[in-house]
């Protein structure tokens, strides 16, 4: 792997003008310089970490004004309050203010205005949801595998709702890290709530199972890569260390040995990239009281079925006597899932259900017989088949050797074939159900299997008999009256319809709070084999066992731990530690670096030896304690920077000051930027207001389906209403670019990207300009303020209102009236959506 | 036009890193001198331009042009010493390849019957026998042969070079990526993309076939209601950059609506062969009426052509495509290898040995390097109980032609039956740092930093094959 020579600078990309930038070439440092670097040191400051958030702020500006003004540069006046609040709500919330609360915050002449306004947009969920994003960059998050087949992973997204939803509760940073290492340790309360965390682990690409060649080199290397990327993304996203140098040789910049990378291995060997059963919450009670409301639901529309009709010699009547009038409504056709017998009232002490014929031929399958006693003044129906209730039952014969499939099961008030009865006689049999005494029915119930799964051995023709004394049957129901179609048709009644309705939306409940889910949040072997020190990284030259450690430059103890949760999580205890160096600065840098667009540090993920060195080298420890002296609260940090007068700043060029510091480096003002993909995305569909806020889930996608084995993403031309949610619920394709914002500098999720390019090009311009995206929220947008007959500088006005958050100036107005004469408020609309205006950060 | 001033210098440095070209931009603000190529190169290049043809799934170097006549001679023997279980399982016996072989071109090359047109160019050609590459997977091969790495998410070869050199001419993409007729290749994006470069480096996707999307003027708009949207929309971006003082980065965005609406004219030019003659047509075999897909292939080659033509830096012609059932979309001979190579073969051959052909009469070649590979080779044995072999990344064929290299040449060699490059062994990496240097560049200093690494195409691997060089 390549690493960058230390007296490279970062910046200078293109066409190196250092020469050799590699590894092999580059010089070693001692091993006393490199633990001397200054992201090694203490965390440590000699300005206040706590007080009130406008003291704090000002320790934020003093410590950013002694280089600006050590550089004769002054900072910009504030900016007016337009700018700030469009500033406010795209930065921390990726969309502009609406009207509205720009026309609030505008005219709020209280001191506290500001103030307020900041908690409002860091209380809003849709801080969580921005945030968000910028996390999911850097652990290079996807909704697939990646490589060739890129295979869906339909159960990740738990991860990305778990990563926002933390950031709106402001989980405190050292357990929002520590539940990605290490969360779902066995037997942790926390495990509902955070199981999901650790879908970090494996959060990166990986060659599925079966495209790995079966001969020993491939699969050994595919192992190392999955074990790699888990090593990687820790070193880079939590601690800026660019440990994945350290797999072919001792890392040439930074101290950490070769032997330090296959002690992480080591620690995490046991991880595995697959998905695991999210464990249920008890709903014990919640289920108890959906059955009790299906089962009334079913017995109210079990009343609407017809009553069996049995001729004397069993057969339907009709088919004797074409004289009878009139013809008796046929029963529906019988189903694998549940059949209702509903009988005259008859008193009885047995019951049999003889099996005729199967429809497969085979074994015919009851899953449970229920019979129902009639209601009474003085008792409800019930099912008097339970054995529970006193009733026994007797076969004439049962499948040998099956414990699924045994007669105590037709009456245990347990659905399913797992659960069910089945003859040893093919097409035939019967049980005899004796009830605890003589009883009054009318209803007999019965399935071959209520949970849907099996409808082979299904009893298609069949009698129902009972008795009062052995032997005296009376045939009281058959399958001859039942049509003989596929389904049944719908209730003609309207009360029928409506409990139907009730009954399948009540099922519905049943069956999601019942459904086993899972996450992709990785499986864990407990007892892993040893990792080995590979010999220049190859995995066919293993050498000496490794035991799990943490990189010994930092000295910290040996893990001695053989559980494997408990090496994971002594390592992210050790991250976590307020001792760490590096955890906290590296955390803090990333929140400046989207506040401004670029952090002191400017290589977020490598505060090693050959990243960059901060520009405000005491800001960055201040801050990183203010963290940790607030319970590692981001929210406070944010608080914090949003208050300051730096982040206040106006953002005018000012061309003495471009000459000095043309990048801003010194924060002489604010610096405009083009917004990220997401950002422009959900911002056109806020500003038509086709924007449709629903939180978390599986999330929809930018791609046409397609199930070809070898996934072809073929970027979707119609968008329906299911896809004008925010972008960070767009499935995220890993390598593929979503047709229209994906030319944004959207990262690919093939490796972490902790920072963004901002590139310009022609096909942004085309996607922005014609898709079929733009044109339709132009066409909503425009349709929305036609609602109301306006006059044409009105509906001018009103459309640069809800894009740009302004009025247009008179010549705006009059050139866009124009347009809009002639062409109409849509073409209006499609030219502010590519404003250079609508898509900078001010 | 204003005087050229130090801001102006560094606005244009800027637009031409941007891909924007540094033509005629007629913003009222700013003149920019006209200028080509504004990015360095680090020596005399040797060809400007680099046109690819990608064969994806494999090829077989055995069926194509690696002549053994050992292999041959042990058809059906089983092999000494060779692997038994390879990326699908177990193995059967040797397998002779199922063409013949016979010599082409004055130089006499040995090359088999598969693809007769290319073999009669040999003279123009100079095979490397002796490519290794690092995986024997179809994804990550693709990946390394386009990218340098196994894994997801690194530059492509074309990313670095628009990144290096920057582009041609400011109305069409300075990359382009013509994917085969049947669809993308399996790494699909990872063959022609950005990977941690900005996005701008990337390969713009189209073909003869399918148009750039988001080109054409939406459905439903009118050509002057576009015109004067266009119109309105530069009237109020002027007023926004007056008030940002011409912020370079407001400018580039306003150039770069410019330059999409000459593209908008001139990539359906160059897509419409409407004007090539019938014998260009016949040539390549885009009147084969008989093969729809070779006809495709075919007018995707001619477009290629075309492109070269007008200067474009890098063309990269896919032929095959993603797995769509084992070896029907792709070169990926595992099961039937025979009948499924004799549905690919004239896809490929005649209109690639056309574009040779027609790059040469047009003087072309003399510029632009040809540059045909795959991502890994196959077994000499065939699976067993099969008749087509396996993955094998120790040994296959590529070749180049054109600017650059000696032709007719023959470079590096397999062992006997073809498994294993055993003299001068080529690696992807050095195939890399070959093509970069006939360009112009050193593969050891066009780097760019990420997330830690200073990361070149050839990670940190790489020698420039000297023996192949004209």
């Amino acid at each position: 792997m390549p690493c960058t020579s230390a007296n490279s600078n970062p910046k200078q990309s293109g066409i190196a003008s250092f020469g050799l930038a590699m590894c092999l070439a580059a010089p070693l440092l001692a091993q006393t310089s490199r633990t001397q670097h200054w992201s090694f040191h203490p965390v440590q400051t000699t300005e206040r970490t706590t007080g009130q958030i406008t003291e704090l702020a000002e320790i934020l500006d003093t410590l950013i004004s002694k280089r600006r003004t050590a550089a004769n540069l002054t900072s910009s006046p504030p900016a007016d309050r337009h700018t700030l609040i469009r500033r406010l709500y795209l930065d921390v919330h990726g969309l502009p203010p609406t009207t509205e609360q720009i026309a609030s915050f505008v005219s709020d002449e209280q001191p506290d205005a500001y103030a307020r306004l900041v908690d409002q947009v860091l209380t809003s969920p849709r801080y969580g949801e921005r945030w968000a994003q910028h996390w999911l960059d850097i652990v290079r998050y996807a909704d697939t595998t990646g490589f060739e087949v890129n295979t869906p992973r339909a159960t990740a997204w738990p991860y990305r709702d778990w990563v926002i939803r933390s950031l709106n509760n402001d989980l405190p940073y050292d357990k929002f890290v520590f539940e990605q290492i290490a969360g779902n340790a066995p037997g942790s309360k926390l495990v509902h709530d955070h199981v999901a965390a650790t879908g970090f682990l494996v959060a990166g690409p990986a060659v599925l199972v079966g495209q790995i060649g079966k001969d020993e080199p491939s699969r050994r290397q595919a192992q190392q890569d999955r074990l790699d990327e888990i090593i990687k993304a820790t070193g880079s996203t939590f601690l800026g260390l660019t440990v994945g140098c350290a797999r072919c040789h001792d890392h040439k910049f930074d101290p950490v040995s070769q032997k330090d990378y296959y002690a992480m291995q080591a620690v995490f060997a046991g991880v595995r990239y697959e998905q695991r059963p999210i464990p249920k919450a008890d709903n014990t009670h919640q289920l108890a009281n959906i059955q009790a409301h299906i089962a009334s639901l079913q017995q109210q529309l079990d009343a609407f079925e017809p009553i069996a009709i049995v001729s004397q010699s069993g057969k339907r009547a009709s088919k004797q006597s074409q004289s009878t009038p009139p013809v008796p409504q046929l029963r529906r056709p019988v189903t694998a899932t549940r059949n209702i017998e509903r009988l005259k009232p008859i008193e009885a002490r047995f019951l049999r259900f003889k099996v005729l014929a199967t429809n497969s031929g085979h074994e015919p399958c009851i899953d449970e017989l229920e019979v129902y006693s009639a209601t009474s003044d003085t008792s409800p129906s019930k099912n008097v088949a339970l054995a529970s209730a006193g009733a026994r039952a007797t076969s004439s014969g049962n499948y040998a050797n099956n414990p699924k499939h045994r007669l105590p099961h037709i009456h245990d008030n347990k659905y399913g074939n797992g659960r069910s009865w089945i003859s040893n006689t093919k097409g035939s049999g019967w049980v005899v159900i004796e009830f605890a005494n003589q009883v009054i029915i009318d209803r007999v119930v019965w399935g071959r299997d209520r949970n849907r799964r099996f409808s082979d051995r299904l009893a298609t023709q069949y009698e129902i008999a009972v008795a009062n004394e052995p032997g005296k049957w009376q045939i009281v129901s058959t399958s001859s009256d039942r049509s003989s179609g596929k389904s049944a048709p719908p209730h003609p009644n309207v009360q029928a319809k409506n409990l139907t309705r009730d009954l399948g939306a009540a099922e519905s409940k049943f069956a999601a709070l019942t459904k086993q889910s899972f996450v992709f949040a990785g499986q864990f072997t407990p007892n892993p084999k040893p990792a080995h020190f590979l010999y220049r990284g190859n995995p066919m030259a293993p050498r000496e066992v490794i035991t799990p450690a943490i990189p010994s430059v930092f000295g910290a103890p040996r893990i001695t731990h053989t559980v494997e949760h408990e090496r994971r999580a002594a390592f992210a205890r050790w991250i976590t530690s307020e001792d760490n160096p590096l955890t906290s600065r590296v955390i803090s840098n990333r929140i400046w670096q989207h506040h401004f667009g670029i952090g002191l540090v400017d290589t977020p993920s490598d505060f090693g030896a050959a990243g960059q060195k901060p520009s405000h080298p005491k800001l960055l420890n201040w801050m990183a304690r203010v963290l940790m002296d607030s319970n590692w609260s981001l929210k406070h940090l944010h608080r914090i920077i949003l208050s300051s007068a730096t982040y206040r700043q106006g953002s005018q060029p000012r061309s003495n000051a471009l000459r000095t510091d043309s990048t801003n480096r010194l924060l002489w003002r604010f610096t405009p930027r083009r917004l990220e993909a997401e950002v422009i995305r959900d911002s056109v569909l806020a500003s038509s207001g086709a924007l449709d806020f629903r939180m978390g889930g599986p999330g929809f996608s930018l791609f046409v389906p397609n199930t070809n084995y070898v996934r072809v993403y073929v970027p979707k031309t119609k968008w329906t209403p299911d896809t004008f949610r925010r972008m960070i619920y767009a499935h995220k394709v890993r390598m593929e670019q979503g047709g229209v914002f994906g030319a944004f500098d959207c990262p690919d999720a093939g490796q972490m990207a902790p920072k963004r390019s901002r590139s310009t090009t022609a096909l942004q311009s085309l996607n922005l300009f014609n898709s079929t995206f733009i044109i339709q929220q132009a066409e909503i947008l425009a349709r929305d303020i036609d609602t109301t007959k306006r006059s044409n500088a009105a509906r001018v006005r009103q459309a640069f209102r809800r894009v740009l958050g302004r009025v247009p100036s008179d010549s705006e107005s009059r050139k866009s009236t124009d347009l809009v004469a002639k062409h109409g408020l849509s073409a209006l609309c499609r030219v502010l959506f590519n404003t250079n205006e609508f898509l900078v950060l001010p | 036009m204003k005087p050229v001033s130090s801001e102006n210098l560094n606005r244009r440095a800027f637009l031409s890193k941007l891909g924007l070209g540094v033509g005629a931009l007629s913003l009222p603000e700013i003149t920019i001198a006209s200028g080509r190529n504004a990015q360095g190169t680090h020596h005399q290049p040797r060809a400007k331009q680099l046109l690819m043809i990608y064969c994806t799934g494999a090829l077989s170097q055995l069926e194509t042009f690696d002549y053994k006549p050992q292999l041959i001679a042990r058809d059906g023997k089983p092999f000494e010493g060779g692997p038994k279980v390879t990326f699908q399982g177990e193995n059967g016996n040797l397998a002779a390849p199922r063409f013949a072989f016979r010599p082409r071109g004055e130089c006499g090359k040995m090359t088999s019957d598969l693809l007769p047109h290319i073999g009669a160019l040999a003279d123009e050609i100079c095979f490397i026998h002796s490519m290794k590459s690092k995986t024997n997977t179809h994804g990550s091969g693709e990946n390394v042969m386009s990218t340098g790495f196994r894994l997801d998410g690194f530059p492509s070869l074309g990313a670095w070079l628009t990144y290096a050199l920057g582009s041609t001419r400011d109305d069409l993409p300075a990359y382009v990526t013509i994917p085969d007729p049947r669809g993308v290749p399996q790494a699909s994006v990872n063959n022609w993309g950005p990977g941690f470069l900005p996005t701008m480096f990337q390969g713009t996707p189209f073909s003869s076939t399918r148009p750039i999307r988001n080109l054409a003027r939406p459905n439903g708009i009118s050509e002057t209601s576009d015109r004067q949207a266009r119109e309105l929309l530069r009237n109020l971006n002027e007023d926004h950059l007056r008030r940002f003082k011409n912020d370079d980065k407001l400018l580039a965005r306003m150039a770069s609506h410019q330059l999409a609406e000459k593209m908008q004219r001139s990539i359906p030019e160059i897509r419409d062969l409407s004007k090539e003659p019938a014998s260009v047509l016949s040539l390549y075999g885009a009147d084969d009426t008989s093969n729809k897909t070779k006809a495709s292939f075919a007018r995707n080659c001619i477009l290629a052509r075309r492109l070269i033509e007008k200067g474009v830096r890098f063309v990269q012609v896919f032929n095959g495509a993603y797995a769509m059932g084992e070896g029907v979309g792709n070169w990926d001979g595992h099961r039937f290898l025979e009948k499924q190579y004799k549905i690919h073969g004239p896809i490929l051959d005649q209109p690639v040995a056309a574009m040779l052909t027609d790059l040469k009469r047009r003087g072309l070649l003399d510029q632009t390097l040809v540059v045909f590979c795959t991502e890994f080779g196959r077994m000499p044995m065939f699976q067993k109980g099969a008749t087509g072999r396996d993955h094998n990344d120790d040994g296959f064929t590529c070749w180049m032609a054109g600017a650059g290299v000696k032709a007719p040449f023959t470079y590096g060699a397999t062992d006997e039956f073809g498994y294993r490059a055993v003299e001068n062994v080529v690696t992807v990496h050095d195939f890399h740092a070959t093509i970069l240097h006939i360009l112009g560049l050193d593969h050891e200093r066009l780097t760019h930093y990420h997330d830690g690494f200073t990361r070149r195409l050839t990670d940190v691997h790489g020698r420039v094959v000297g023996d192949i060089l004209a």
